[in-house]
């Protein structure tokens, strides 16, 4: 019985994990290391390489700043709407992504809402990067903000109202006491967050343009290369994106890890 | 109308949270030094007052509503301006610092001008520490400590700042009875020795006579007496305050030529009564009856033993009264005796005695202070 379950999740996994991870590598490699080499210090997928890391930056800040803003609102204050805000936090993943991408185009676009007042000053967002990086932030803006709302309801507020009794003043009372309570929680919020920015196809698809050296991010030059028959270089890619994908899962086993055995002391009981 | 010198002034304070209202216009002052205890059911509101003279909670505005501490109006300082000490039910205390970190917290978050050197910061929190006797345990963290432990260093927090006032909200209502009762005498020591003004709130009425100066017993509300543990026991305003204050005995009686009458017994009240006529509700402590084997003298009441429990300092006895409906008595009567009383009486269980009454608070329905 033993076995035959190990041996099920195992032939799973590496049915369906590990030799697809295994394969990007050899096709990747299958024509030698001077054009995998080649092809990713290719000028296009550099500049893929530089927006993808640009979009998952600017996601991560934004959504930092939101999620910790829009957590502590929902956790620690009572206000009219609250529930109604957090539906919307998970609106982004009710839809799907290229459907967002799709309202930002109806709203920045050409013929968009603000499409006429954009092209008047002379602002591009749609098929440009602000259009990636906006696309990105929406469809990544859950991420933070969800891993944070439960655990800070569970620590409730008490902390927070010895601190401020004890003399602390706004800013010391987030330094000293809420970031240090939520510090794990946040920082695997943020790894989640940077995951799917890095890796999002759909909505930023909608909006990119596939301009090749502009608005092109890993992912979608990925497809292009592919759709071009150009295998090598398309594996190429997509190996550097599953060697970030590699480190973003070590850091999050990293923080599990941690998040564990900091836990753990709280579960002793009174008494 | 200028403050006194008191340390806290509360006056006409009102709360209300939608429509339910949990303070009534209340004032209390507590003078420098003093410990009074709110001492309440459940929803009386001695939470919320405690909340409102920290500044967690706002009071309803209203133009005579002000709290003052030391004389100055504090009403429009922020809470972190105020210089409270508090200590929570929960303890609150921070759980990624140190034992030492907690205490010294309040003296580190203050403005540069203002924040002690760190060697000043540690022999305080030093001294602190030996106050509540955790000297050793400095570098441990909340999760290691017990409960009595944990609130003995929230203690030393609110202290470390050297508050105006210290306010404690159920502080041992999270422990296990004898923990509270051991915290209990080491607060009151401690308060004999640093003579910090405080209020302390709790539901349980041993906690607030045995540690209070006074106490302000509190239902829907409102204050319903404010007195020392011996006033309040002993002449209490209401019948919410007899009620309150330990186990009763109700009897139903009539007002007759100025004493309230139960069947043949008739009672002095301890205060003018109104006509005659006038249906009474006479509260008697269990301690305050006691029971003959025969009948001794008109007033006392024939009842059915039902019930004995000898375990424990005092004997119980549960009875039921065998008189006519001009002595009814609400449920069984109670009734508390010595050890040698009990010996003396040889009585078990079916007997019928007399029960007699030696003290008894007598209110008259519709009575209302």
């Amino acid at each position: 019985m033993r076995l035959t379950v190990i041996l099920i999740a195992v032939g799973f996994v590496a049915l369906l994990v590990l030799l697809p991870v295994i394969a990007v590598f050899a096709e990747a490699l299958r024509k030698g290391i001077s054009v995998y080499a080649a092809s990713i210090t290719d000028h296009d997928a550099l500049s893929a390489l530089r927006l993808t890391l640009l979009t998952a930056a600017v996601s991560v800040t934004a959504n930092l700043i939101f999620g910790v803003a829009a957590a502590w609102a929902i956790a620690k204050f009572e206000f009219p709407g609250k529930s109604v805000l957090l539906s919307l936090i998970d609106l982004p993943f009710a839809v799907s992504p290229v459907i967002s991408g799709l309202v930002f185009v109806l709203l920045f676009g050409a013929q968009g809402w603000f499409g006429e007042w954009l092209i008047r000053h002379d602002v591009q967002i749609v098929f440009a990067e602000p259009g990636v990086i906006l696309a990105t932030i929406f469809v990544t803006f859950p991420f933070i903000a969800r891993e944070l709302i439960p655990l800070m309801q569970e620590q409730g507020t008490e902390e927070e109202e010895a601190a401020v009794l004890l003399g602390a003043g706004a800013w010391q009372l987030f330094r000293r006491v809420t970031l240090p309570n939520i510090r794990w929680a946040l920082l695997y919020g943020v790894v989640l967050c940077n995951a799917r920015a890095m890796g999002e196809f759909g909505a930023v698809s909608v909006v990119s343009g596939h301009i090749r050296g502009r608005t092109n991010t890993l992912p979608l030059h990925v497809e292009i290369l592919y759709n071009e028959y150009n295998f090598s270089a398309a594996f190429a890619v997509a190996s550097l994106l599953t060697l970030l994908a590699v480190v973003t899962l070590l850091v999050k086993a990293g923080l599990e890890w941690k998040t564990r055995r900091d836990r753990r002391p709280l579960a002793v009981e009174d008494q | 109308m200028a403050p006194t010198g008191a340390a806290i002034e509360v006056r006409h304070v009102s709360r209300t949270f939608g429509s339910w209202t949990a303070l009534r216009d209340v004032s209390l002052t507590v003078n420098q030094g003093e410990l009074v205890t709110l001492l309440g059911p459940s929803g009386s509101g001695k939470t919320t007052l405690l909340r409102i003279i920290a500044g967690l909670e706002e009071p309803d505005p209203r133009p005579e509503t002000a709290v003052f501490i030391n004389g100055v109006d504090i009403s429009r300082q922020r809470p972190d301006e105020r210089k409270v000490g508090f200590v929570f039910q929960h303890y609150a205390l921070f759980r990624h610092m140190s034992v030492f970190e907690n205490i010294a917290f309040g003296l580190r978050v203050r403005p540069r001008n203002a924040r002690p050197p760190e060697r000043e910061i540690r022999r305080r929190v030093g001294e602190l520490l030996e106050l509540i006797q955790l000297g050793r345990w400095a570098s441990q963290y909340p999760s290691q400590l017990s409960g009595g432990q944990r609130q003995r260093v929230a203690l030393a927090r609110a202290l470390a700042i050297e508050p105006n006032v210290l306010l404690l909200d159920e502080p041992f209502g999270a422990l296990d009875a004898r923990v509270r009762q051991e915290l209990r005498r080491w607060l009151r020591t401690l308060h004999a020795r640093i003579h910090v003004t405080s209020v302390l709130v709790t539901h349980d009425q041993e906690e607030a006579l045995e540690v209070a100066d006074r106490i302000a017993i509190m239902n829907q509300g409102r204050i319903e007496q404010l007195g020392t543990p011996d006033e309040v026991f002993h002449h209490p305003a209401s019948e919410f305050v007899v009620t309150f204050l330990g186990n009763v005995n109700l009897f139903h009686g009539r007002v007759e030529a100025g004493k309230a009458v139960i069947g043949r017994l008739a009672l002095d009240a301890s205060r003018a009564l109104p006509a005659d006529g006038e249906t009474a509700r006479v509260f008697v402590r269990p301690h305050e009856l006691d029971i003959d084997v025969h009948r001794t003298s008109g007033a006392s009441v024939r009842a059915r033993v039902l019930r004995i429990q000898s375990a424990g300092p005092l004997v119980r006895v549960e009875l039921a009264s065998e008189e006519d409906d001009t002595v009814r008595a609400e449920d069984t009567i109670n009734v508390e005796l010595t050890h040698q009383r009990y010996g003396e009486l040889m009585i078990r269980v079916g007997d019928t005695v007399f029960v007699r009454v030696r003290d008894a608070r007598v209110f008259v329905e519709d009575y209302s202070i």
